[in-house]
């Protein structure tokens, strides 16, 4: 079974109902990258300040279209960006293509996005204050969303777990060299696969290990260290 | 005709020099840019034969690679990824009915019957042999249209550098599959995104929320290998079910007499028109192959037969595709303007090396260009040459589990994005561009047209506000110099003939026919 959270919350709703849901929030998605580019760019206004207080955006200098400022560029963009994508989100309720309903079948949906992205940012944040380095929050984050997802958002599997293993790699290389990040990123990874069998992906991990170690360490000269840095005695360097 | 074969002449001498290298401590004297043109087909054929790897990411994996190279034999390899990869795609297509590499998708229609009815062998010489004629063709047509465009492009001037700019995006609009406005969003979101970091008139640090990795921009091959890397491997996992591997025995590789006739017009006629829209921006060898399998099923007697095993629905797109391959080099190499994905990479690689592109590499740098468009002719003799007796060697790697093959990928990706600038940092920005990516899939956003905004986004602003400085703020500017205002005409008809509502419903019947 596919588990699938649809994204459209007026499902059923009278005359505003959302006929093509993927018109719909690819229209929220430019509007909203669109405004956010505007809004740095430009800055808040004024008469806003006493109100964000420390929140306030001071944004770029505008300029002349003679002499054009940083900002100038990126506010028509953003402006144009956010108007089309106003167009789309409002086709979301008039197209439908051909009277057949379109869906939109995402694995997660607009809470479980939040989650997983505030996971990350939480312990980005605050992770110094448990003793986290940056490479131990990072890991730990994307531990807790890849558990997450295996507990509650099954056919979620292969998104998260990917890029949890992308992450897993990136900020384990230092510390556990590209023997411990390399275990990390291929058994991570497999798991968010359709089967998982330990001594296939063991020796895919051994053999890729050996390889990578072969052409990136010795043939390319990457500067990777190769052994976790808790190990003294590396047999390579 | 005497000075292109004096300058074919120059770049074959490049291509087979003598060098003294150093590989692992052993100093040798080798053919050096030969054996890297050899490399870059095999690997080509290789990522093209499997089905999950593309062109794309495989160059993006590789740029941080060719740091160490000296810049022809870096660019030599990375062209033969390309065209070898539209080679190996077509085994893939015929053999297994899934399209190695997406220039493909259309050689399984025909392809893979031709396997079923047991004429495997066939299908396969068939598009050896249509590519092998198709990039000849497309090494001359390079050579020849390539230094007078570049002749007339060492009179552009800001403007008319903007306006072209916006006619490669319009027309990367145009061409994209699914709805154009998605399309132009997409492009108006990959602008702004290659916007972040610091603004090289003032200096102010731009988008960057204090990350001072944000400084110089966001790197485009991380950009590419979220956005179709990790996303491509994302989307393959759900999709459940088992690929199963044409278990038929190849054999009678040579095609018939009869064949023969079919074919040859077909060849011709996709090479012709895969060097057409190789050259156009936002071309290359996906548009060709579809517009050349369109071509041939209205034109062709046997249209009858498209579907169920036509020879020339392999032929013709086979022959495009690879043709188209070729001349989208055109536009990088004279106007230093990638007209693609994989032409913006190659961008990245001359600027890694230090050669910024554009009309003056010619002129300034012979032996790199025509060292490279005579690396094209040799790669293609080589492909065809190795291609067909290594066939049986393909099929056994198309037997590979794709369980097997993403992890090894997901960790060449995460290598080559950490080396380039030894930060966890850009694998952070994969996966964050892997998550968009995704999304952009499922909402049926394309994600081409983004990267080539992407690219442009700097350069267009640059020239921007150049043209607006001469014509002291003037916007008029871009209508009164004949060239920039040709470019702006041909825009404007392009977007407005795609809005005429009998051409808007053509277009979106040829895109849902090529996607079943």
């Amino acid at each position: 079974m596919l588990h699938s959270a649809r994204l459209d919350p007026e499902e059923g709703g009278g005359a505003m109902t959302i006929r093509n849901p993927r018109d719909f929030w690819a229209g929220v998605m430019f509007v909203a990258f669109g405004l956010a580019f505007v809004l740095i760019a430009a800055g808040t206004p004024a008469f806003l300040d006493p109100v964000l207080g420390a929140l306030k955006v001071p944004g770029y200098q505008i300029g002349s279209a003679v002499r054009m400022g940083p900002a100038y560029f990126p506010i028509v963009l953003g402006g144009l960006l956010a108007t089309l994508g106003a167009v789309i989100l409002a086709r979301g309720f008039v197209s439908g293509r051909s009277g057949e309903e379109v869906r939109l079948t995402l694995p997660f949906n607009l809470l479980d996005l939040v989650i997983g992205l505030g996971t990350f940012a939480l312990l980005l944040a605050y992770g110094d204050r448990v003793g986290l380095s940056l490479d131990g929050a990072m890991l730990a984050a994307a531990v807790v969303v890849s558990l997450l997802a295996v507990r509650w958002r099954p056919s979620a599997k292969p998104l998260v777990l990917i890029l949890a293993g992308c992450l897993a790699f990136g900020y384990t290389l230092k510390p556990l060299g590209l023997v411990g990040a390399s275990l990390l990123l291929i058994f991570i990874s497999a798991l968010g696969g359709h089967e998982f069998k330990w001594r296939e992906v063991a020796i895919l991990f051994v053999v890729l290990v050996v390889f990578s170690v072969l052409v990136f360490v010795k043939g390319l000269t990457l500067p990777f260290p190769v052994c976790p840095g808790f190990i003294d005695n590396c047999p390579i360097r | 005709m005497e000075g292109i074969l004096g300058n074919l002449g120059i770049g074959f001498v490049e291509v087979f020099k003598l060098q003294a290298v150093t590989i692992a401590g052993v100093s040798m004297t080798l053919p050096f840019n030969i054996l890297m043109c050899l490399i870059g087909v095999m690997l080509g054929t290789l990522i093209g034969v499997l089905p999950g790897v593309g062109p794309v990411a495989t160059i993006a994996m590789l740029l941080p690679v060719t740091f160490n190279l000296n810049p022809i034999a870096a660019l030599i390899m990375l062209a033969g990824i390309y065209y070898g990869a539209q080679y190996g795609g077509s085994t893939s297509a015929i053999l297994v009915n899934l399209p190695g590499e997406s220039a493909s998708v259309v050689t399984c229609l025909d392809g893979y019957q031709m396997a079923r009815r047991g004429r495997a062998g066939p299908a396969l010489a068939t598009a050896a042999i249509g590519s092998f004629v198709a990039g000849c063709v497309a090494t001359l047509v390079v050579a020849l249209f390539a230094p007078p465009l570049a002749e007339v492009a060492l009179k552009f001037g800001p403007s008319e550098y903007f306006s072209l700019m916006v006619l490669g995006l319009v027309a990367a609009t145009v061409l994209a599959h699914g709805s154009l406005v998605k399309a132009i969003a997409m492009v108006l979101f990959g602008l702004l995104l290659g916007l972040i970091g610091t603004d090289v008139n003032s200096g102010v640090l731009r988008f960057a929320f204090g990350v001072s990795e944000l400084a110089d921009g966001i790197g485009f091959t991380t950009v590419a290998m979220g956005m179709f890397g990790l996303a491509e491997i994302i989307a393959n996992l759900e999709q459940k079910g088992e690929r199963e591997v044409f278990t038929g025995k190849v054999t009678h590789l040579m095609p018939t007499r009869e064949d023969f006739k079919r074919i040859w017009a077909p060849i011709l006629r996709g090479t012709a028109l895969g060097s057409m829209l190789g050259i156009l921006p936002g071309g290359g060898a996906l548009l060709s192959s579809f517009g050349a399998y369109t071509l041939e099923k209205k034109i062709s007697k046997n249209s009858h037969e498209f579907g169920k095993g036509a020879i020339e629905g392999v032929a013709a797109p086979e022959s495009a595709n690879n043709a188209g391959a070729q001349t989208s080099f055109i536009p990088l190499l004279t106007l230093g303007i990638p007209g693609n994905a994989v032409m913006a990479l190659m961008l990245g690689a001359m600027m890694i090396q230090g050669i910024a592109p554009g009309p003056q590499v010619m002129t300034e740098r012979p032996q790199l260009f025509w060292g490279m468009i005579a690396s094209m002719w040799v790669g293609n003799l080589m492909l065809v040459v190795l291609n067909l007796p290594l066939i049986g060697m393909w099929i056994k790697l198309l037997t590979v589990p794709y369980r097997i093959l993403y992890p090894s990928i997901l960790l060449f990706m995460c290598v080559g994005v950490y080396s380039l600038s030894n930060n966890p940092f850009d694998v952070l920005l994969m996966a964050l561009f892997g998550l968009l990516g995704y999304i952009c899939v499922k909402l049926e956003c394309e994600p081409a047209p983004m990267i080539l905004g992407f690219i442009l986004g700097p350069l267009m602003e640059e020239n921007l506000r150049r043209a607006m400085l001469l014509s002291r703020g003037d916007p008029l500017v871009f209508f009164q110099k004949p060239i920039s205002a040709g470019f702006l005409v041909v825009s404007i008809i392009l977007l407005v003939i795609v809005m005429l509502p009998n051409i808007r419903k053509k277009r979106e019947e040829v895109f849902v026919e090529e996607a079943t």
